[in-house]
Formats: structure tokens, C-alpha cells, sequence
């Protein structure tokens, strides 16, 4: 056996150093926590939304900006009016402010937002109940956006889709 | 012919290669300094607004990349038209006119409203869009020089630099063509609405190349004690008058047209005898051709060759910024005149008239940013590759 | 019966007539398909939205449709209107050689050919189907091309950050935009008016008329067959979506 030289053995201190760091510093953290929107449920399911909605609304983007369509429910200001909170005046606060539904998890997967240096971030008007989250897709749907031009949804985020969604399993394993 | 010509690397040797490099890094600075400001701030923070769009960052990337086509004339005379006494400073033109490409577009790109979506400029074109085809025309340039510049030094591919060269040359024409239609073809300017603006640019990118391309190589000769070849200087003089005379041509003519036109008079108005006046007479005709023409058409004995081309050099370099300046800010300058046979009595949005342009020092810091860049680049390029002959020496070596 | 050198080339002849037939019916079968798809959903160019401005209703001094379209999009002015956005503003003109004075409204123009849409390196500038000429501010990279080419001088650049946007009218920092004819509402319901036409009407002048021009019995078109109304720079030919009565 030949001796182990001081340069690597340093290499080797530092390299555990860094990795002890890094662990420290992410074992603290349980991921962000995310104010929960209005009513029951999202448009679509939580674990969909969650992998896929900015591939939706780039997709509504599109459509509405160029085709004029713009009763959908996939459009950003659905999107705010269901997830923006109120504080303690019953004033809507921004979603992209600290802690806020997009700010929590951009910010704790270094995400930048591009959305809201143009667009408005607090829902216009009065505060309105929703009981269903608005609008619920159908699965069907989701199945024809699938095509259109919008990035595909991949295949790991098929399987995840939770099983008590029959229809949409289907579709994605075809 | 010159086959035995041997090059080398730039070897740092005096205290001004030091300054020099440390100069351009201090601006290069300044420069991301202003860009990284301008996008926070927006550009409220400049003295441009929504009568003068296109300010002094536009002026520097346009003179980069006008530069930047011209600097290739070097490369071009020795490749394409054969004449052997450019040989030894093709490589180094070519390296330049890359270099100074990229300075200029840089300026462009942080300039942008939004440079974070550069990635949109690359990725979506619209063709009916001249801008849209200068991208491409830019990029294009970039490889090709790259191509040019390894035929150049690769021994066993120097059958092919004739090739590059012919392709190049072809391809800096059209670049300039297209930075001139940029400026040509829009409509609903009327002092730009020409397409005498595409020559013009053509002239002018002659004028500024050859400019930049002999103060670059006058610098480097002083660094490394080299005297220039006397064939070069005088060549260089000639073909600086020539240049200089094709710019005053076109200049003329744009302007006896805009002249002859009666809908354009308010903006010649403007340019020759009101608020760009002094730039336009002074900058452009006086300093930019008149003083460099007579100094080297009437050669002084008492000045000698190279700091004659150096002075000259540098006066149309400053005379071809000042008519960039006339014509993209100068252009934007007046009321675009939406009802001809009436006068506008009021306007919410200045339809009568409009406060001058006053750039703001984030302007000059990007610019000039700009310019230290591509000086920059140039020098690492001759630093890292073998540029520069070493038989120049031999050549002239006759002391003074 | 025909000999057998007819019968080929009558053969020949028919079927070269089916896949003539066929190529000359395929796109026809096409192009109706796409056009039953695009009615039922989203614009389309079965109409092309226009303004008629009349000059003699306008008033000097009203701003009325400068206010109103203002409140619509949330454009607050900062004081400076240089840098401000401008997507409608209010001249007021003199005839050199009449005296005339005349006042109106200038905004984009809704060019069929627009000069904005030509040189926009990304086509963030495009035209809708329904001849409406946009910004899709999602590609827009702030290189300010179309406001050179704009003869109108119809459109601004942002200079500087932007909050408390409207909903419906998203607008922000480092992209370029202009009037949008009130896209949001065209869109939302049927016989809706821009906001500077309705802020018109409000101020009893009704001197902007909103309609299709693609549509004989609209109004704006019956409007236009009463009495001439010309384009700003029509020498042009840009064939403008606003048009002007008694310029």
C-alpha cells in the first residue's frame, strides 16, 4: 500500500467539508409551505398542477393573445383570483410577495417569475366565494391539450397522477 | 511574395500594453456597471424617451459594427485582390473586425428593453424583418472570420484562404447593406426613408474600419518596436482618401435628395441648420472628412507618414460617429408630419416639436463600455494566437 | 366499340380530370374546415375591426377618449410625458391655407399592411386575424424597431417599472405597446365599444364609431358610404383600420 498523500487526504477533507455543509444546510428545510387557494380544489389535480402549469399557461397565453380566447380556465387571472390571500384589512396581497402562494415555491426552487412585472398580481374587484375553486377540467380536456403545440407532458409526471383519476391514467399511458 | 512570413502571439513587453489592458478592463466594467443600471431602472434612466428611441448606445453598437466590417479591408486586399504588402496584417484584421462585431453588438443587446429575453431574438425570427435578417448576417460574420482566420493560420488549409476571403468580403458588403436598410427602409421617417443609406453605410464602414484598423496596428508597432512598412503606410493613405471621398459622395447625394424633396425639409432643416447643426457640419464634414482629407492629400514634410494616417485616422473615426449620430438621432428628432398642408397648434404628445436629446452618462458608460470590450478581445486574440508577423521587423529595417 | 389507342387515352384523359379535380377541390375542402374551426373559437377574419373618427364632432380641448382609455388600461401619468405611455393623443390642427382648425384623436392606425408588424425581429408586432395590431409582450424584447417604423408615432416603450396593472391590460417595463382597440373587451362580449368611443359617446360628442368593416350592415360602413372619410398618410397604402371623416 502506498501512503496517502497530504494533498489528497486535504481534497478529501474539503470535499466531506462541502458535502456536510450542503446537507446541513437543506436538512433544516421541509420545503415551502403554500397558502391554500379558495374553495375545494384546483382546476385541475394538485400533483398535474403542480409539474405542469407552466406549460397550461403558456398555452392559454397563447391563445388568448393571439386568438382572442379568453374564457378558459387556465388564464392567470383565474389563477390569482383563486390564490391570491387577504390580509388582515381584507386587502389582496401580491402572489408573488414573500411566502405567497408562486413566491413560496419559486423562491425555494430559485425560479424566477416572469409573470408579474406585467401582469397584475392581486385579483381586480371584491373578494368573491368560490366553492369549487372554479372551473374543474375535465379530464378530456387535459387529454387535448396534450397535443397542441405546448411542451408534451413527460412521462414521469403521467405516473404520478394520482389513481383515483381513472381517466386521466388512461390517457396518459396510451 | 511573402510566403516566409512567420507570426507569433502579442508578447507583453512595454508598462502602456499594461495600461492599455487595464484601461479597457476599468471600462468594460463601467460598461456592465451602466447595462446591469439601465435594466433594474428601466430607461428612464437614460436621456431617451418616446420621441428619441434609438440614443447613444445605438450610435456606438452601429459605429462598432460598421467598424467591424471595415476593419476587414486588410484581410480582403490580401486575400482577394492580392496586393502582398497587406499580407502581414490580415490576420490581425480579421481579428479585429470579429472583435469590434461583438463589441458593437453587445452595446445592442443591453440595450434592448428587455436583454433577458435574448434567447426570443434567437430562437423566434419574423424574415419580413431586416433586424431579423441582421442577426443572422452577424452571427454569420462570426463564423466566417473564425473560418478565414484558421485557414489563415493552418498551413495545410492556406489553399482555402482565398475561398474565405472572397466569401468574407462578399459577406461584409451585405452586412453593411443590411445595417444601412435597417435605418433605409422605414417609411415613416423621413429623413431616413432612402436607400441611399445602404452605400452610405458601405462608404462609411470603409472610412471607420480602415481607421480603427491602422490606430490598432500603429499601437501594437510601438509596443513591439516595429516600424511599419513604408508600401503599407503609403497604401493605407491613398486608400483612406478614396474611402473618405466615397463618404462625402454619398453624404451629398443623401442630402441633395432629402433637399430636393420638399416633404423632407423640416428634418434637413433640422440637421443642417438647426440642433444637429454643429455636429453635422463640424463633426462630420469638417473633422470627419474635410481636415483628414487635406492632410493627406496635401502631405506635410514635417509630419511624418505614420503620424499623419494616425491623426487622420482618428479624426474620421470621431467623423463617422458624429454622422451616425446625425442620422439615427438626428432622424427622430422632428415631428413625423402626419398632416401635410396643416400646422399642428397643439399636441398631448409633442406632435409640434420636441426638447433636444440629451444622453445620460449610463449611455456613454455602456458605450464606451462597448468599445473596451471589443479593444479587449482583440488583445487576447492576438495574445492567444499568432497574429502579428515577425518579419515586419526585417522588412523596415531601416532606423529613422 | 373504340379502338384500343382511344380507350387509353380517354382512360388518361379522365383520371388526369379526377386528380385534377381532386387537387383543385382539396384546398377549397380544406380552407373550409379551418374557417368552420377558427367561427367557432377565437377570432377570425370574417371581420376587421375599425374606427371611424369625425373630425367636425371632435372637440378642441376635450380629452375625454385620452381619459377614458387611460382609466381602462391603468396608465397613470408620472409627470413626464415624454417617457409616459401615449396610446392615444389629441391634436389640434390648422389649415395652412383655409385657416380651418380641426381637432381629433391619433392613435394605432390598425394598419392592414403596418410597418410595425414588417420589421419586428421576434413577430412579437403581429396583426390578429381580425386586423387588430398587437404586441405579444411575452416576445417583445424592447428593441424599439416598430416605434421607428410606426409612421403614427402610435406607439411607446415602457421606461421604467409598472405596478397596479389592470387584469386585463397587462403592461410592464422594457416592451413596447400601443392601443389595443380595447382587445379585452371585443373579445369578452358581443357589441362591446372601446373605451375611448364609449368616454366619446359619454361626453355626448360621439365622434369615435367602433365596428366591423368587413360587415355591409354596420353600422361604421353605412357611416363611411355617407360621406368620404380618408386615412392619415394614405399616400402610404397602408389601408388603415381608423379612419377619418372631414380630415
Amino acid at each position: 500500500m502506498h501512503p496517502i498523500s497530504p494533498i489528497r487526504l486535504l481534497q478529501c477533507l474539503l470535499l466531506l467539508l462541502g458535502l456536510t455543509l450542503g446537507w446541513m444546510s437543506v436538512a433544516g428545510e421541509r420545503g415551502p409551505v403554500i397558502p391554500k387557494g379558495k374553495g375545494d380544489r384546483c382546476v385541475a389535480d394538485t400533483d398535474f398542477m403542480r409539474r405542469n402549469h407552466m406549460d397550461l399557461i403558456v398555452h392559454q397565453r397563447d391563445e388568448t393573445v393571439i386568438r382572442g380566447i379568453r374564457d378558459e380556465p387556465f388564464s392567470l387571472v383565474e389563477c390569482v383570483d383563486c390564490h391570491a390571500q387577504r390580509d388582515a384589512n381584507n386587502e389582496p396581497i401580491r402572489v408573488d410577495a414573500e411566502g405567497q402562494f408562486c413566491a413560496s415555491c419559486h423562491t425555494f426552487v430559485a425560479a424566477k417569475i416572469d409573470c408579474f412585472g406585467c401582469h397584475a398580481a392581486v385579483p381586480d374587484g371584491e373578494d368573491q366565494e368560490r366553492a369549487d375553486g372554479g372551473h374543474w377540467l375535465p379530464n378530456k380536456q387535459l387529454a387535448a391539450f396534450r397535443p397542441h403545440k405546448a411542451a408534451p407532458l413527460k412521462s414521469s409526471v403521467r405516473s404520478t397522477v394520482s389513481s383515483d383519476h381513472d381517466e386521466l391514467s388512461s390517457d396518459a399511458s396510451e | 511574395m511573402i510566403d516566409h512570413l512567420r507570426y507569433s502571439t502579442l508578447k507583453p513587453s512595454r508598462l502602456s500594453y499594461f495600461l492599455v489592458l487595464l484601461f479597457c478592463a476599468v471600462f468594460v466594467g463601467i460598461g456592465g456597471y451602466s447595462a446591469l443600471t439601465m435594466e433594474h431602472a428601466g430607461h428612464i434612466i437614460t436621456g431617451m424617451n418616446n420621441h428619441i428611441v434609438w440614443g447613444l448606445p445605438h450610435v456606438f453598437a452601429v459605429s462598432l459594427i460598421v467598424a467591424a466590417s471595415g476593419a476587414l479591408n486588410g484581410a480582403s486586399l490580401a486575400s482577394v485582390f492580392g496586393v502582398s504588402h497587406y499580407k502581414p496584417i490580415a490576420r490581425l484584421s480579421v481579428a479585429l473586425a470579429m472583435s469590434l462585431l461583438v463589441g458593437g453588438l453587445l452595446v445592442l443587446v443591453l440595450d434592448l428593453g428587455r436583454p433577458d429575453r435574448l434567447i426570443v431574438a434567437m430562437t423566434t425570427y419574423n424574415f419580413r424583418s431586416i433586424f431579423s435578417w441582421n442577426i443572422f448576417l452577424y452571427t454569420g460574420f462570426l463564423v466566417i472570420g473564425a473560418w478565414y482566420l484558421w485557414m489563415m493560420l493552418e498551413k495545410r488549409f492556406n489553399r482555402y484562404t482565398l475561398l474565405a476571403g472572397r466569401i468574407a468580403f462578399a459577406w461584409r458588403i451585405v452586412l453593411t447593406t443590411g445595417t444601412g436598410c435597417i435605418f433605409g427602409f422605414l417609411v415613416g421617417r423621413n429623413a431616413l426613408d432612402s436607400a441611399l443609406l445602404a452605400p452610405l453605410f458601405v462608404a462609411l464602414s470603409l472610412v471607420m474600419g480602415t481607421a480603427v484598423s491602422v490606430l490598432v496596428m500603429i499601437m501594437l508597432d510601438r509596443w513591439r518596436s516595429v516600424l511599419i512598412d513604408k508600401q503599407l503606410l503609403d497604401s493605407l493613405q491613398r486608400l483612406l482618401v478614396w474611402f473618405l471621398l466615397a463618404l462625402l459622395y454619398f453624404s451629398v447625394v443623401h442630402h441633395i435628395t432629402n433637399l430636393y424633396v420638399s416633404e423632407h425639409h423640416d428634418v434637413e432643416r433640422y440637421m443642417l441648420l438647426g440642433g444637429l447643426s454643429l455636429t453635422f457640419w463640424l463633426g462630420h464634414i469638417v473633422i470627419g472628412v474635410l481636415l483628414p482629407l487635406s492632410l493627406l492629400v496635401f502631405r506635410s514634410a514635417s509630419v511624418s507618414d505614420c503620424k499623419r494616417l494616425a491623426i487622420s485616422s482618428l479624426l474620421g473615426l470621431l467623423g463617422g460617429s458624429a454622422l451616425l449620430y446625425v442620422v439615427i438621432i438626428g432622424s427622430q428628432s422632428t415631428p413625423q408630419d402626419l398632416f401635410p398642408g396643416k400646422t399642428v397648434l397643439a399636441s398631448t404628445f409633442g406632435d409640434a416639436g420636441f426638447p433636444a436629446y440629451q444622453p445620460s452618462v449610463w449611455e456613454w458608460g455602456l458605450g464606451f463600455g462597448g468599445v473596451a470590450l471589443a479593444m479587449l478581445l482583440c488583445l487576447l486574440l492576438l495574445r492567444i494566437l499568432p497574429l502579428l508577423p515577425e518579419l515586419r521587423a526585417s522588412l523596415t529595417a531601416s532606423p529613422e | 366499340m373504340l379502338p384500343n389507342k382511344a380507350q387509353a387515352a380517354r382512360r388518361l384523359f379522365l383520371q388526369r380530370l379526377g386528380v385534377f379535380s381532386a387537387a383543385t377541390a382539396l384546398p377549397a375542402l380544406l380552407s373550409s374546415t379551418v374557417d368552420a374551426q377558427s367561427s367557432t373559437k377565437g377570432v377570425s377574419s370574417a371581420q376587421r375591426w375599425g374606427l371611424l373618427i369625425d373630425t367636425s364632432k371632435c372637440a378642441s380641448g376635450c380629452d375625454a377618449c385620452v381619459r377614458g382609455c387611460h382609466e381602462e388600461h391603468g396608465i397613470n401619468s408620472t409627470g413626464n410625458e415624454h417617457t409616459d405611455a401615449q396610446w392615444i393623443r389629441k391634436i389640434d390642427l390648422q389649415n395652412n391655407l383655409s385657416g380651418q382648425k380641426s381637432s381629433l384623436p391619433m392613435m394605432c392606425q390598425h394598419c392592414e399592411s403596418a410597418p410595425c408588424v414588417d420589421v419586428c425581429p421576434t413577430g412579437a408586432s403581429f396583426k390578429r386575424a381580425d386586423g387588430i395590431v398587437l404586441v405579444n409582450k411575452h416576445t417583445c424584447i424592447g428593441c424599439r424597431y416598430c416605434v421607428m417604423a410606426c409612421p403614427y408615432k402610435a406607439r411607446s416603450f415602457i421606461h421604467e417599472p409598472i405596478s397596479d396593472q389592470k387584469s386585463w391590460a397587462p403592461r410592464g417595463q422594457g416592451t413596447v405597446e400601443s392601443c389595443t382597440l380595447c382587445v379585452h373587451r371585443i373579445d369578452a362580449e358581443k357589441d362591446q365599444q372601446p373605451a375611448c368611443a364609449v368616454a366619446c359617446t359619454d361626453e355626448a360628442h360621439s365622434a369615435i364609431l367602433f365596428g366591423d368593416l368587413n360587415d355591409p350592415d354596420s353600422d361604421i360602413v353605412k357611416a363611411m358610404a355617407n360621406q368620404p372619410a380618408s386615412q392619415v398618410r394614405s399616400d402610404l397604402q397602408l389601408n388603415t383600420g381608423v379612419r377619418y371623416v372631414k380630415l
